[in-house]
């Protein structure tokens, strides 16, 4: 049977800095940091939390299905790697805000930035397991990037100059069923490897550690083998001719630009003028969105086939291969069709638009917002939050129809639509 | 293969990743981070060499070097 995605929406903010003006603002060595290919990170204002940017993905998604077809949803989940409670799953909440049907799974699944395909995998197999013919499910990965690093200790660096212009804020929500008129999921087509590593990590509320050095090793380690596993799982794969498109999970540009040259070097035997015309032909069409974006964790990847999907060329159907790593650390190499009628269809969905309305912030008004004026903590009880910390950016909020978090109540989260 | 040889391949590897570093005298206790190279080009820099000495080990396990001989003796470790 057929599996896949029918729809999916990419909700990159309200608000974004401009990466360059930040290097420079942080005296970084603008020389080198223009190869990590890095250009604007969303950045999530107090009265945006994960909830709001699963919501305002799923949203556009839902109000494009007939009430039949929204009531067949019957499972909800939500991928994320900065939950807001340890018991109570953010589904919830999204279920409510969006309406949907309560007969229907609601929970949250975790692992770092491999959370969306984890969850993606699930809801595939709900559909394929045919359990509930007809039923269609809801992934939403959703994430922000937390206020700081963890101060410097015996064995983690305090190194900005990765995770600060890298660390972005969105959500993408994908609607899986036995209609992929989006994206046609190669069945059994995956090869998966993961082991324990202590690469990046978030220990404590509302902060992250790692390594970056370590990060970038593990996940080029499992580029290779989880590609290796799909190969020996899927007779006559090759990486350059079998795909396309590439997707990679995207932290920023420059690692990406690293994975596919060793890949290339590696696997296919490449030289390096035609790993540089591959990349621009393959991989390139995946960066745009996330290089306005940042890094959106659990959705980052799919962000990437949002942008591969809307940046390609489709004159006959497309595969894409999709490389997702999260931290800690799982993988996988996963593949599926793209095709023009798929295309055409998310356009309806206008995402780069969307990113091209934000706001964009003052390294002022965002240094404000990085020292904690306004921040809603893990564990905050009770709060009301102010809308106008940045003036100008509640303006691009009140016009368009978007979800905010406007008071916490005994840690119950109220949120209203903005107009 | 010994560890001046190990020296020299990430050097050769260090100079093609980071050309502005032709004309620089390398020394052990180099740190390559203080030379310019961010993680990208580290992790480049440490494949490059692995695919040099023809090894097939993580690279995971080549990470935690303070300096250029650290690394030499990672990889040394490995031959």
């Amino acid at each position: 049977m057929n599996v896949g995605i029918e729809a999916m929406n990419v909700f990159g903010g309200t608000a974004y800095l401009d990466v360059m003006k930040l290097a420079r603002h942080r005296r970084l060595d603008t020389a080198r940091f223009e190869n990590l290919l890095m250009k604007q990170k969303t950045v999530a204002l107090p009265y945006e939390d994960p909830v709001t940017f699963a919501v305002n993905a799923a949203k556009p998604v839902i109000d494009s299905l007939t009430p039949a077809e929204k009531d067949r949803i019957e499972l909800l989940i939500t991928c994320t790697e900065s939950g807001v409670d340890f018991g109570k799953s953010m589904s919830t909440y999204v279920h409510h805000y969006l309406g949907l049907n309560r007969n229907c799974r609601l929970f949250e699944i975790k692992q770092a930035c491999y959370s969306g395909t984890a969850g993606f995998q699930m809801a595939v197999n709900f559909i394929l397991g045919q359990a509930s013919p007809g039923a269609k499910a809801l992934v939403v990965a959703t994430d922000i990037s937390r206020f700081m690093v963890v101060e410097a200790g015996e064995a983690i660096m305090e190194d900005w100059s990765f995770a600060e212009p890298s660390g972005g804020a969105g959500a993408v929500a994908i609607l899986v069923s036995d209609r992929p008129h989006v994206f046609q999921v190669d069945v059994g087509a995956n090869g998966y490897y993961g082991f324990e590593v202590m690469d990046t990590c978030r220990p404590v509320p509302d902060s992250e550690a790692g390594d970056a050095d370590l990060s970038l090793m593990s996940y080029l380690d499992c580029c290779e083998r989880a590609f290796g596993e799909y190969q020996k799982r899927v007779t006559g794969v090759s990486y350059k001719d079998t795909f396309q498109y590439l997707t990679f999970h995207t932290p920023f540009g420059g690692m990406v630009k690293g994975a596919h040259r060793t890949m290339m070097r590696k696997v296919v035997k490449a030289t390096p003028p035609e790993i540089e015309a591959d990349f621009s032909l393959r991989v390139t069409p995946g960066l745009t969105y996330c290089q306005r974006v940042g890094n959106i964790m659990g959705g980052t990847v799919f962000m990437s086939l949002a942008s591969t999907i809307d940046n390609g060329v489709y004159n006959a159907p497309k595969r894409i291969g999709q490389f997702s790593y999260g931290s800690g650390c799982c993988s996988e190499f996963y593949s599926g069709v793209v095709s023009a009628e798929g295309q055409q269809r998310q356009k309806q969905f206008s995402i780069e638009r969307g990113l091209s309305s934000r706001y964009e912030l003052s390294m002022d008004e965002y240094d404000a917002l990085l020292l904690g004026n306004g921040a809603v903590r893990f564990g905050t009880r009770n709060v009301t939050l102010d809308t106008q910390i940045v003036p100008r950016a509640w303006d691009v909020t009140r016009n368009k129809k978007v979800l905010y978090l406007k008071q916490i109540h005994e840690f119950h989260r109220k949120y209203e639509w903005s107009a | 293969m010994n560890k001046d040889t190990i020296f020299e391949l990430i050097v050769k590897h260090t100079r093609e990743v980071i050309p502005e570093l032709e004309g620089h005298a390398f020394s052990r206790t180099d740190a390559l981070k203080e030379l310019g190279a961010n993680s990208v080009d580290r992790a480049e820099i440490v494949q490059l060499t692995l695919e040099a000495l023809s090894l097939d080990v993580p690279k995971i396990e080549l990470f935690g070097a303070q300096n250029i001989d650290q690394l030499v003796d990672l990889f040394y470790e490995k031959l």
